[in-house]
């Protein structure tokens, strides 16, 4: 019995010493210091969030391809792997390292205050040592890339509140946010101003599934708002407004997308609150690889400089109301391009 | 047993699991006591050790789907690992701990090291993997299984930011300790309300221990939320908990504190090896436990209390469990949001190290250092992006985990392919009669 355990003991051993000689030969990073190189942390949604994520790695990749530049994206899986992914990015010598999103505030501050020389980028947050994520901290290589989503929410609150009142039911719309977090109330807050300048007596139901993932969280409160009468669900919570968009199917009323154009969906897709998170990922090297990287500072993408956008609006909206809800859409447009109409950015 | 058929008078002593005892050759009823005999049989470390690389294999073989290479795949897992730190054998120098002396060393343990960077993260991965797979592990051999490490583990993190972010006038040694002890002990309390659960009513603890899962979730949602208790006191606007105070951080041992460096809660894990293995085969406790586990109607007929252990198991499992909590958030993390709840795996992935390291304390720290590896090495930091992209490459541990975990499951098939091997070769010691006309 003993020798037989000997043997298999010994048969083991060798397998696992044959598996690794064989990964020995492993490692030599190829270095190249006269090209620039960019990289991209993703937050904990993944690069196959079909939303914010994705987006980004989009613009990434199409620096890469107009900007010949190397490029590194790196997926974080959870918020204990911002901090290894910010690091490796620099170990790998890369000129600007970008986060995608503001969930990696506090990491990125921590990591920004160790590599002095590196510059850094962040998505979704409002770069300033005088308040917000890095209050206090020394901010001269992080750059800021922010989006004034609520400029085109504002545009989509007042279209939600228009196809309403045309279907002459309660004059109710609702929204379903993920997490009550800034980037989040920030499309609210545009959307209810929206719906109210443009139909005053809307009433805007607005929800939070706590969650960004979980479609069946946000589609109970769309539910909840649709049995409230809402007759446009607005989701804005990634994967999980999937949910919400569902449930508008379902109940064969109008969704709105959000981040990119969700227009796939189908037709009951009003339209959607696009966020060119990809075009400041793309501006934010091309800007850097120029020299001109703007540490301390935030580069503001609006509707201006169509750093937000609607997407496309749903063939189903047809005839008269159509052209009557693009003509007030074109004028508010202009408005707040001149800054006439001032959007709240948050809600209350 | 292996010659007679299963029924007969098997029947009238009614086996505790309730099942027919199958009838083939190798001797397999499936009830836990039952398995680890066969394990025992199946020839040490062999099992475990095939299930991995059968799970490799089938791995290597889906990423060859994808129309790529299986091997730089692995390479880079490997280096990404950081494991490679062990083969650059070169002449380096240490300090010796508290005072400025250097020694030699074999191994650059120079914090500007890639290799060494990967090596204190993956084996920060490993602390905590230790002791989910302890807390499954443990319960396992009392004849438990313990789905509710992930939620354990969360009552643990709850309690050491609790514990971490308030008193910020204590000394650092009894902050640490006081954080440690109390995220513990409420870590085995969740556990034993399972454990109680089974003694008194007889719910099943799969059952019981994937409804606390849900519980703490929700709490912990709860109170790192916007307005929870726990909720960070400068950004009311982000679901985050305060930072742990200096005071109750660990100190960290090798490599940057700010950068996550490898702190001593290591050390701790180590231990709670060392005491998993006393506990079990040194103490009366643990005899107690064991006699349990492999057969509770035997157990109490020799007078031990079933309900008493399964309660006291539970908690020491849940013990672990609350200590892998507190250890994440005092030795790295620091800190913990509503976000992290809903992401966090460690828990759950408890389960795959007990099991693929068949609940014995050796095997647990190998499959843990090996979970590790694999959660660490196959993020896309590593991976040569042209081999597989950056989005997949986490899915590629997912696969792993779960063939692995499907392998552990198919342990019967691995082992009738053992026996199988045996019976090949001609020189046969003995018939190998099982542990037979038991109970």
């Amino acid at each position: 019995m003993s020798t037989k355990r000997l043997t298999a003991g010994v048969l083991a051993v060798l397998m696992a010493a044959a598996v690794l000689a064989a990964l020995l030969p492993a490692g030599g990073s190829a270095r190249s210091g006269a090209t620039f190189k960019a990289a991209l942390i993703s937050d904990v949604g993944h690069f196959n969030d079909k939303s914010f994520n994705q987006s980004q790695l989009a613009g990434l990749n199409l620096a890469k391809r107009k900007l010949k530049v190397q490029t590194l994206a790196i997926q974080s899986n959870n918020s204990s792997d911002y901090i290894p992914n910010l690091t490796s990015a620099i170990r790998q010598n890369s000129n600007l390292v970008i986060s995608a999103g503001f969930l990696m505030a506090g990491a990125l501050q921590t990591v920004a205050a160790q590599f002095p020389d590196t510059n850094f980028a962040i998505t979704d947050d409002t770069v300033s040592s005088a308040f917000g994520d890095f209050k206090g901290a020394d901010v001269h290589n992080i750059e800021g890339l922010t989006y004034a989503t609520q400029q085109n929410s504002y545009l989509i609150g007042c279209m939600a509140a228009m196809v309403t009142k045309a279907a002459k039911g309660k004059q109710v719309i609702g929204v379903v946010g993920g997490i009550k977090i800034p980037p989040v109330d920030v499309f609210l807050a545009g959307y209810e101003a929206g719906a109210k300048k443009c139909v005053p007596s809307t009433t805007v139901l607005k929800g939070y599934s706590q969650d960004f993932v979980k479609q069946d969280l946000c589609k109970n409160v769309a539910e909840n708002e649709i049995q409230g009468g809402a007759h446009v669900v607005f989701a804005v919570a990634g994967l999980c407004g999937l949910g919400a968009l569902s449930a508008a199917k379902d109940h064969g009323i109008w969704g709105v997308g959000v981040d990119r154009d969700q227009s796939f969906l189908g037709t009951y897709i009003l339209t959607s609150a696009v966020k060119r998170v990809d075009i400041g990922v793309f501006n934010a090297i091309k800007g850097a690889k120029a020299g001109k990287f703007k540490g301390g500072s935030n580069a503001v993408f609006n509707l201006k400089n169509n750093g937000v956008a609607l997407g496309k609006i749903s063939p189903k909206l047809k005839g008269r109301l159509r052209k009557q809800i693009l003509a007030k859409v074109a004028v508010l447009r202009k408005q707040i391009i001149s800054g006439k109409i001032k959007v709240p950015t948050s809600v209350s | 047993m292996s010659s007679e058929p299963g029924g007969g008078g098997g029947d009238l002593q009614t086996p505790p699991t309730g099942e027919p005892l199958a009838a083939d050759s190798t001797a397999y009823a499936p009830s836990v006591a039952e398995r680890l005999e066969i394990y025992q049989r199946a020839g040490g470390i062999v099992t475990p050790v095939i299930t991995a690389v059968f799970a490799f294999f089938m791995g290597g073989m889906v990423v060859l789907a994808t129309g790529h290479n299986p091997w730089k795949v692995y390479q880079g897992i490997f280096t990404g690992s950081g494991l490679n730190w062990f083969f650059h054998v070169g002449h380096h120098s240490i300090t010796v701990p508290f005072t400025s002396h250097h020694v030699w060393f074999p191994w650059n343990t120079s914090i500007q090291s890639n290799a060494a960077y990967n090596l204190q993260q993956t084996l920060i991965l490993t602390t905590t993997l230790i002791l989910t797979g302890l807390a499954v592990a443990f319960a396992f051999r009392c004849g438990l299984f313990n789905i509710g490490g992930q939620g354990q583990y969360l009552i643990g993190v709850i309690t050491g930011i609790w514990i971490g972010t308030t008193f910020p006038h204590l000394a650092r040694g009894p902050h640490i300790l006081l954080a440690i002890a109390v995220a513990s002990a409420c870590g085995a309390a969740w556990a034993a309300i399972a454990g109680f659960l089974k003694a008194t009513t007889g719910a099943h603890e799969v059952i019981t221990t994937i409804m606390l899962n849900w519980i703490a979730y929700w709490i912990g949602s709860y109170l790192f939320g916007q307005g929870g208790p726990l909720q960070n006191s400068t950004n009311p606007s982000v679901p985050v908990s305060d930072s742990v105070v200096n005071s109750a951080k660990l100190p960290v041992f090798w490599g940057n504190a700010a950068l996550q460096g490898l702190h001593i809660g290591f050390f701790i894990a180590l231990g709670a090896l060392v005491a998993f293995w006393f506990v079990l085969n040194r103490t009366t406790l643990g005899y107690e436990v064991r006699a349990v586990g492999f057969n509770p109607e035997a157990a109490r007929y020799g007078g031990i209390s079933v309900a008493r252990n399964y309660i006291v198991a539970m908690a020491i499992a849940g013990g672990f469990a609350g200590l892998a909590g507190v250890l994440d958030m005092l030795g790295y993390q620091y800190r913990f949001g509503v976000l992290d709840v809903q992401t966090s795996q460690l828990g759950f992935i408890g389960i795959a190290v007990a099991l693929l390291g068949r609940n014995k304390a050796v095997g647990v720290a190998l499959s843990a250092l090996l979970f590790a590896s694999l959660l660490y090495g196959t993020s896309s930091r590593s991976i040569d992006q042209t081999v597989l992209k950056p989005e997949l490459a986490g899915n590629l541990t997912l696969m792993i985990q779960a063939l692995v975990l499907l392998f552990v499951g198919a342990d019967v098939l691995i082992m009738a392919l053992w026996q199988a091997r045996r019976r090949v070769l001609p020189r046969r010691l003995k018939p190998s009669p099982p542990a037979s006309e038991t109970a």
